[in-house]
């Protein structure tokens, strides 16, 4: 029971994770209908800044901000690239993404080596039920959740929160009542990516990080955002954390070595189901 | 026509000559550049054709490559394994493109990654197939008692293998499916309605693709002799897509060019890179910067790739009068589709 509790526990901190990455896809792909394969790059970005800052003797919460702040502004400018051209499509935007990702590759070795790293995070543990789990954890799980609050509350409730789903809902009518739809776009695009880098913010000190984590990263952000056909940030919060639970059952009752497999096998098999329930023939445009 | 025959013709000589001038080093970038091309024609008429992306290439050149490797570790005939090789790969595309290619743009981009994610941990944890440290020992492949021990044969057998992959994609292209794909690039519901079978096609140029990159994957481990999970990452499959992206998406020739293109480019980089003087990851950096910058910039300003600008001329300057000069039967099929003429008028 205690063990099942702390593999509860871990799941869900770890899927929350998940569900973080997913929700920067969310954002991005609600407004743009891009998916940005650079998702990843963004928490790789954050987390390695944010264990250069603590190294120059920023305090944490100071690091940790600075970092969001600047994945943040690296996703303006991958969405700059991405869609400030009139007229990219958005599977060309998705390789050009893909591309930008790659490049993320470069500029993190150079700056930041090959070699993993990480930081500390929440220190100490605590015993819940005889289940003894890491602090941070809850960390995590508390502030996805507000995240996630935050964000209903932008986007049901704020002007500019709105303006975005108008520009994803029909570009043509937003731009009409005055909607700057790019603008939007590359808001998005921010937000996405400080969405991308508080993930890899809070996750770092449980896994550690290396350049080409983006790929697991930006995986398992999708398979979170799927479910909820990557335009519902509910469903991405489920999602994530159904992936992080059952990665962790299956690593703790069975074996470590079969948890990107259950991860991908759920993302294939919704994907499939979902993708079997569309009508084959679907309306093109024009 | 006459005037591509002499073309193909020159080309394929010279191709045919060149092995002979190479050093030892040389030949290893001609061999390694023929198999990426093998794996790029694939993925071109899959991309340009089908419009698919496929983010996981390179699992099908690593089933391939086992494929063959097991065969002859075991004992079997070597040349059973290079046979193996392309219809284990194109078998195991035919198995899982049929739920797979349910999927459309993104998604399939995904599946296709989280496919090839799958197969690497699978290997990586499978102690028949020798685990992460892979399979080693494998030996040269022989025909008829004759055994290919020398570059100078193998890059003789990735000449012939990269002729056989172009002369079969021709085929299939200028045939009756290759119209009903060309259909099926431009509007599926149309294609659909005129009663292309869709699915099957779709199917068919998935299994092509994979075979192509199997038969690829088979001649490098009799020609490397080893073999692992790591010689197969995420990081080949993005290279791929970068090469047919470059070269140009539904032309033959765009795969040949794409992959000659960024192996020498990257050859260059990594030659500069490990200068005295440059420090040890400048190799890396130097090439993940410009093969991502090329791609960026050919997705974004050259939509149509390198081979269909070349051919037209360089018209690329001004898009709309190329495509309209374009002989109507040319396929057009490009990342930017026909959404981006949309976005633009309106």
């Amino acid at each position: 029971m205690s063990a099942f509790l702390q593999y509860l526990i871990t799941g869900l901190g770890v899927g929350c994770g998940y569900a973080l990455v997913g929700s920067g896809l969310v954002v991005i792909y609600r407004v743009t209908r891009v998916v940005n394969f650079a998702q990843g790059a963004f928490a790789v970005v954050a987390a390695m800044a944010v264990s250069t800052l603590l190294g120059a003797g920023l305090p944490h919460g100071l690091a940790e901000a600075f970092a969001v702040a600047l994945a943040g502004l690296v996703g303006l400018l991958v969405g700059l690239v991405a869609i400030g051209k009139p007229g990219t499509s958005p599977q060309a935007a998705l390789i050009v993404t893909l591309g930008i990702g790659i490049f993320a590759y470069a500029i993190e070795i150079l700056i930041w080596g090959d070699q993993p790293r990480s930081f500390a995070g929440l220190p100490g543990s605590f015993t819940l039920l005889g289940a003894r789990v890491q602090s941070h954890y809850l960390l995590i799980i508390a502030a996805s959740v507000l995240v996630f609050l935050a964000m209903a509350v932008l986007f049901a409730r704020t002007d500019v929160g709105r303006a975005l789903t108008a520009a994803a809902a029909n570009p043509y009518a937003a731009r009409v009542v005055g909607i700057n739809v790019t603008r939007m776009g590359l808001l998005s695009f921010a937000l996405g990516g400080a969405l991308g880098g508080l993930a890899g913010v809070l996750t770092t000190p449980v896994q550690q990080v290396t350049f080409d984590s983006d790929v697991v990263l930006v995986v398992s952000g999708f398979a979170a955002a799927i479910l909820g056909n990557l335009t519902r940030p509910a469903f991405t919060l489920l999602g994530g954390l159904l992936l992080g639970v059952a990665q962790a059952l299956v690593a703790g009752y069975l074996s470590t070595s079969y948890q990107t497999e259950v991860a991908l096998l759920l993302m294939l098999t919704v994907m499939i189901v979902q993708a079997a329930r569309r009508p084959t023939i679907q309306e093109e445009p024009a | 026509m006459t005037k591509t025959f002499a073309g193909t013709a020159f080309v394929g000589v010279v191709t045919l000559a060149l092995p002979l001038a190479l050093s030892l080093s040389q030949l290893t970038i001609y061999i390694l550049l023929g198999l990426a091309a093998m794996v790029t024609i694939g993925l071109s008429l899959l991309m340009g054709y089908a419009g698919q992306v496929s983010l996981g290439q390179a699992s099908f050149y690593a089933i391939g490559g086992y494929a063959a490797a097991l065969i002859s570790v075991h004992g079997g005939p070597s040349l059973l394994g290079l046979l193996a090789a392309p219809v284990l790969a194109a078998a195991v595309a035919l198995v899982v493109g049929v739920p797979i290619l349910r999927l459309r743009g993104h998604q399939l981009a995904f599946a296709t990654l989280a496919l090839q994610l799958i197969l690497l941990s699978v290997l990586s944890d499978a102690s028949w197939a020798g685990g992460a440290i892979g399979l080693q020992g494998i030996p040269h492949l022989s025909v008829a008692g004759f055994e290919l021990d020398q570059d100078l044969d193998y890059a003789y057998l990735t000449w012939a293998g990269v002729a056989l992959t172009m002369v079969v994609a021709h085929n299939v292209v200028a045939s009756r499916s290759g119209r009903g794909l060309r259909a099926l690039a431009t509007s599926e519901t149309a294609a659909a309605a005129s009663g292309v079978p869709v699915g099957r096609y779709r199917l068919l140029v998935f299994a092509l693709s994979a075979g192509f990159a199997g038969l690829a994957g088979g001649i490098y481990a009799f020609y490397l002799g080893y073999l692992a999970p790591g010689s197969f990452p995420v990081l080949l499959s993005v290279q791929y897509v970068v090469m047919a992206v470059v070269g140009g998406l539904g032309t033959i020739w765009g795969g040949l060019l794409g992959a000659a293109a960024i192996t020498l480019l990257v050859q260059l980089l990594t030659d500069l890179g490990t200068r005295p003087g440059m420090p040890s990851y400048a190799p890396s950096v130097l090439s993940y910067a410009v093969y991502a910058t090329l791609l960026v910039l050919v997705v974004l300003f050259l939509p149509r790739g390198l081979a269909p600008a070349l051919r037209g001329g360089w018209r690329w300057r001004r898009p709309d009068r190329a495509a309209r000069t374009e002989p109507p039967d040319a396929p057009a099929p490009s990342l930017a589709g026909p959404s981006a003429a949309a976005n633009e008028a309106a």
